[in-house]
């Protein structure tokens, strides 16, 4: 969301005179990484699938727990080390910390570049996909009693570039930005868990792994990385880097066209669903809100 | 007030150097390889991370970053590539999961403002939430699959 701010958000990575918060930062991150990383990864078999835990969904869970606004609201000197200025910080640190794994990343897709064009178009076509949240999603949203907010949230996960897109056309304060807002906000403190659990556990659907790493990459890195990495841990059939190097194309090609899909097929596809599924789901009182929807 | 090129590129290496360190010991508590070992690569991918963040930062593409570094990595390490053999061997001894930790305890810190935030949203929209979450994966997954299994690569 800083993008659209005038303030550099790499404003609060400048180390002059902020040696104390960036040393604060630094430490604590050391400390969950270690921690994390002694624990180590934990796999046990729920009925038909895996849940596996790695250190990041540690890291992640760490890292929450401990902040100003969880534990620190009841602790006082936690709360003076791990400060509010150490989550703003954490923010751009965070952008320079997927890096490596960029890299990483890179590394892996770069020699099996064949086969992945081999999969193309398993590729592309996987990206649309994604709109199968809006089946799913929007009469659910229906069902719950949720008006014009349910276009907000059911259209995509909500990443960056459909948080853009949905405050550009309704603006953030009306019922779809809530709802995009909603979904947003859910999927950047649950999301990690939830997909990092989910991408173990997933293989009980017997759908081909390929298949499950490709759906993994939905336009955040963060959560590509757990879901591709549990799922990369628990399949045996299909090597680590095969799984990483599908996931993480996906997720490229998902941060390239994921805001095309949006704008051009989920929003009218939404808008018109909605239209739809409304009078039938919530009765005739939804009409009044229906005519805020004309404009699409 | 706004970084200069100058600060930022400073700023960003020492960052990238603070967290390269913090992997190299993560990389070594968790999967006992020595930080000597991985020392080179991680030169490397910092020396690649201080390039990718400033093309983030100055291509008006409004591509992140990540996928710069993602890229760059990847056209050195095709098959094509002189140095393929040289950037795998170097970023070898650099664990794939070592990297992922220090970014989710980053991630997790980060989000305590929106913890704040996400207390005023709706249980219904967090219901909502979690089956675009389902939506979006089991839809991609099924569209993968079929498409696969069309083109018998299955």
């Amino acid at each position: 969301m800083s993008e659209g701010e005038s303030t550099d958000r790499w404003e609060p990575i400048r180390i002059v005179g902020r040696w104390t918060v960036h040393a604060r930062t630094h430490l604590t991150v050391l400390i969950i990484v270690i921690v994390a990383e002694s624990i180590g990864t934990i796999e046990f078999p729920i009925g038909p699938g895996t849940v596996v835990l790695l250190p990041l969904l540690f890291a992640v869970v760490i890292g929450i727990a401990i902040s100003y606004s969880v534990l620190g609201t009841y602790i006082e000197p936690l709360r003076r080390v791990v400060s509010k200025d150490v989550s703003v910080l954490s923010s751009p640190l965070l952008v320079i910390a997927l890096m490596p794994l960029g890299v990483k990343y890179g590394t892996q897709v770069g020699p099996s570049f064949e086969r992945l064009i081999e999969s193309g178009g398993a590729f592309v076509l996987q990206e649309l996909g994604n709109l199968g949240t809006i089946f799913l999603a929007l009469p659910l949203a229906l069902f719950l009693g949720l008006k014009r907010e349910a276009i907000g949230s059911a259209v995509s996960i909500a990443r960056e570039p459909t948080l853009g897109v949905i405050t550009d056309k309704y603006g953030i304060e009306s019922p779809e930005g809530r709802g995009v807002l909603g979904t947003y906000l859910t999927g950047t403190v649950l999301g990690t868990i939830f997909f990092g659990l989910l991408g173990g556990f997933a293989t009980a659907t017997g759908l081909d792994p390929r298949a499950l790493a490709m759906a993994c990459g939905m336009g955040s890195a963060s959560m590509m990385t757990a879901c591709a990495a549990s799922l990369s841990t628990a399949v045996e059939s299909i090597p680590r880097d095969q799984i990483l190097s599908f996931a993480a194309t996906s997720n490229l090609l998902t941060g390239i066209t994921g805001l095309y899909i949006v704008l051009f097929v989920g929003l009218p596809l939404i808008n018109y669903l909605y239209r739809v599924l409304a009078p039938r789901i919530q009765g005739s009182g939804s009409e009044a809100d229906l005519a805020e929807g004309g404009d699409e | 007030m706004e970084l200069t090129t100058r600060q930022f590129s400073q700023n960003t290496l020492i960052m990238l150097l603070v967290i390269g360190t913090i992997t190299l010991i993560g990389n070594w508590v968790g999967y006992g390889i020595s930080p000597v070992e991985a020392a080179p690569g991680m030169a490397l991918i910092v020396v690649i991370g201080v390039v990718s963040l400033l093309l983030g930062r100055f291509v008006p593409l409004e591509l992140p970053s990540f996928a710069y570094a993602m890229v760059i990595a990847f056209l050195l390490s095709l098959p094509y590539s002189p140095v393929q053999a040289t950037i795998l061997s170097l970023t070898e001894p650099v664990n794939f999961l070592a990297t992922t930790t220090p970014i989710l305890a980053y991630a997790g810190l980060s989000v305590g403002s929106q913890v704040t935030q996400m207390r005023k949203v709706s249980w219904k929209l967090v219901v909502v939430a979690v089956f675009v979450f389902f939506g979006t994966f089991f839809g991609s997954a099924l569209v993968a699959q079929a498409v696969m299994s069309i083109q018998g690569s299955l």
